[in-house]
């Protein structure tokens, strides 16, 4: 499925509400300062701690060598579900997102890839070969025990070539990590705050279209919505993250449901702080749906769509194949969510949706 | 409205999907059929069977352009075609029912009676074209399949997260020859050949309709076997051919496809239902000898079909506009789209306008159009006002705005 970000053009027109009498510049500062820049800055001390990991197994694969690098997987994944979202500036352009975590992935290319030995992982037909994806496989889903996984990177006639391609792998994350993080310390924080205003182009814009789209197409369809069946009519159990550690793609969803609503009422990166957010700018508002707050409203559907989640197996790919019912509960509470985010918010901030489906062609 | 009359209560809402045209020349009404369905005898009258197999030819050889691991200049030229370039059989298809086959995809491109029939060179120009945007999609394309693609360099470009393959100055030359065949083959097939009276109207073709004489063995005359024809061309690969518009838009790559485009913008919603209504009356109107109407419908086609190829033209080129028009320009997702324009602005030389014997935008026209695409380093630097030039131009010769179309 191909999906068209197309950024409209059309200035949203001040609708005589008082949205600009909030201090817009004041989100922005908390988002940035206080969310965004930290949890690059936790998430590139990851990666970089992943790469290390991956050249100590590379120089000695052994059991813990191994250990040690799919402890750092698995908290670099964590912390890429925090920083995801962020698909703006730099990240945008490098298509950042796609590079890191396109799932399932292309398993019959990577072993092609390391079967010739020539790849180049900057071409975008080889966004399906990498990212953390790709050492899923690798490390956990190239054969059934430890034992024989190992024997890849040690007695195979091309032990050599899976120990480069695990390395390059790691290490492109961490590079395109770094520049992402680097654009934000050396100039673009500093034009993300001032460009303050409204309309489609200011940065609240941007980052609120940003974000409804990671919520709705990432976190909602990819995480759960297209396992679950709910786009195909078939439930698709291989199509989840950490497919093949097997017992990560739970917790993976909910560090990026916790990332979700930790972005909407502000709250600082690692603290229990919070700041000037979606959530205070509409209570500022005083937005309202049937009665009720909008922000209790969507807090309350986080907090039911956690819920419902918690409640599933760690596999989703086991709890998609035993009982999809309820991952399908699961998909109907975050489901309710878009439609006050995306429909409900965005009108009381005044804010156009910039994103459509392609033609899908 | 007279016409209920006719009808038992319990088949009423037909009417509502009935035109209740009259034939001004007689006072029998024709009702437009709900499905397309014709007997004589008890056994169908409607047959499009090449059509169906060369849509199915045209699919398989888009599809082939982007297998690089199996395929070769000569194998796509052979699909193109139907045959080796001497001239013997080749079964160059996955299915055997398409090798078996005596048709050919290229045969019938730019071989309109209309437009071609004495106008050999174009025809060849026009058939040839293609051939050149298949060996050079081996030559210039296969060999940087895995390089990125840049200014004067062909390679491939991510369009969101999809892969696209271009030539050195942006097109896909996939592309050029899916949509360019939308229009070469089956519009040019459909309003200029099948749907004109010169052929419907050839030879002895009225008198034989007017008293049944069939063609050979088939249970048609020969008039309903072109009508049909050229109802194939855009239903041919429907899922139920005789009831085709739910499945409007899902059934192949081609026309079918850009009708459903059309369909689910609410500036031309309806159009699926009038295109067919007019094939359904235009065909009841050759089972009754009522010519007129026939020509009638000929003319809603006409008009209907060739607002859909300039209303895909210009949203691909608006499109295209948008994804370069900003910071960071999106050059893979413009790509994609112009290179779709390209071969709807390609195809805008086989419509027709009702009433006349040319298209709305003449060959030259379209001619110049490519051109301001093509030159220098093609889409690489082409700028937003020329895709709003060439936009405009186009919706200028129809009816639809540059806004109905974008949007």
């Amino acid at each position: 499925m191909s999906l068209l970000f197309a950024w409209s053009c059309t200035d949203s027109s001040t609708s005589g509400l008082n949205e600009d009498d909030f201090a817009r510049e004041a989100i922005l500062v908390n988002w940035a300062d206080n969310i965004i820049i930290p949890a690059f800055e936790d998430f590139a001390a990851k990666t970089s701690a992943l790469k290390s990991a991956t050249e100590q197994f590379s120089n000695n694969p052994t059991q813990q060598t191994l250990a040690e690098l799919r402890q750092e997987w698995v908290e670099s994944y964590t912390a890429w579900q925090r920083v995801s979202m962020f698909e703006m500036g730099k990240a945008m352009e490098l298509r950042y997102r796609d590079n890191l975590n396109i799932y399932p992935t292309d398993t019959d290319e990577i072993l092609e890839n390391i079967r010739e030995g020539t790849y180049n992982l900057e071409l975008p037909s080889l966004n399906n070969s990498q990212g953390f994806p790709a050492l899923d496989f690798l490390l956990y889903g190239l054969d059934e025990s430890d034992q024989e996984l190992l024997s890849y990177y040690t007695t195979h006639e091309n032990a050599d070539s899976y120990k480069g391609y695990v390395t390059d792998v790691a290490t492109r994350i961490d590079t395109l990590t770094g520049t992402v993080l680097e654009e934000w310390q050396n100039g673009y924080r500093d034009e993300f705050v001032s460009n303050s205003g409204n309309g489609a182009n200011s940065s609240l814009d941007m980052m609120v279209n940003d974000y409804i789209f990671y919520y709705e197409k990432i976190l909602r369809a990819g995480k759960i919505g297209i396992p679950a069946g709910v786009f195909s009519g078939t439930a698709l159990d291989g199509h989840i993250e950490g497919f093949y550690s097997k017992v990560y793609s739970k917790s993976l969803f909910l560090e990026s449901l916790r990332a979700s609503q930790n972005f909407f009422n502000g709250r600082h990166f690692g603290s229990q702080a919070t700041g000037e957010s979606l959530s205070s700018y509409l209570e500022f508002l005083n937005s309202t749906k049937d009665g009720s707050a909008l922000s209790g409203l969507i807090n309350s559907q986080f907090e039911e769509a956690r819920l419902r989640a918690e409640g599933l197996e760690s596999n989703l790919s086991d709890q998609v194949k035993k009982n999809n019912t309820k991952m399908l509960s699961a998909y109907d509470a975050l489901q309710r969510n878009v439609v006050f985010m995306k429909v409900d918010m965005l009108q009381a901030l005044n804010i156009n949706v910039d994103y459509v489906d392609a033609d899908g062609d | 409205m007279n016409i209920s009359k006719l009808f038992l209560p319990g088949v009423l809402a037909i009417t509502l999907f009935s035109c209740d045209v009259t034939d001004s020349n007689t006072d029998n009404p024709i009702e437009t059929p709900e499905t397309y369905e014709f007997t004589r005898n008890g056994e169908s009258t409607v047959s499009f069977t090449g059509q169906t197999t060369r849509i199915n030819m045209a699919s398989e050889l888009v599809s082939s352009m982007l297998d690089f691991d199996s395929s070769t200049d000569e194998l796509l030229l052979q699909m193109y075609r139907n045959q080796t370039a001497d001239g013997g059989n080749t079964d160059p298809f996955s299915s055997s029912a398409l090798n078996e086959s005596s048709k050919s995809v290229k045969g019938k491109v730019a071989a309109s009676e209309d437009y071609f029939s004495s106008n050999a060179t174009e025809s060849a120009e026009l058939k040839n074209q293609f051939e050149e945007w298949i060996s050079n999609q081996i030559s210039v394309v296969y060999p940087n399949e895995n390089s990125l693609a840049e200014e004067g360099v062909a390679g491939q470009i991510a369009d969101g997260s999809s892969t696209r393959y271009v030539n050195e100055k942006g097109f896909e030359y996939n592309q050029l020859v899916g949509k360019s065949l939308i229009g070469a083959l089956m519009v040019d097939q459909m309003l200029n050949n099948y749907l004109s009276s010169s052929v419907l109207d050839a030879g002895t073709n009225r008198d034989d309709n007017d008293e049944g004489v069939l063609d050979g063995d088939s249970n048609y005359t020969t008039m309903e076997h072109k009508w049909d024809e050229a109802y194939g061309y855009l239903y041919g690969a429907a899922a139920n051919p005789a009831n085709p518009t739910p499945t409007v838009g899902e059934d192949d790559e081609f026309l079918n496809k850009y009708l459903g485009r059309l369909e689910d913008d609410e500036d031309f919603a309806g159009i699926a239902q009038d295109v067919f209504d007019a094939f359904a009356l235009g065909r009841a109107a050759i089972t009754e000898g009522a010519y007129n109407i026939r020509d009638e419908q000929a003319q809603i086609i006409r008009e209907k079909i060739s607002t859909l190829i300039a209303v895909r033209a210009v949203y691909y080129l608006q499109s295209g506009k948008n994804a370069l028009d900003q910071n960071n320009p999106n050059y893979g997702t413009a790509f994609h789209d112009l290179s779709e324009g390209y071969g709807f602005i390609f195809s805008l030389q086989f419509t027709r306008v009702p009433g006349s014997s040319g298209p709305y935008v003449t060959k030259s026209e379209v001619d110049g159009f490519l051109t301001q695409l093509n030159q220098g380093n093609g889409l690489w630097d082409i700028t937003p006002q020329t895709l709003d030039d060439i936009s405009e131009s186009i919706a200028d010769k129809f009816s639809f705005t540059l806004e109905e179309a974008t949007n």
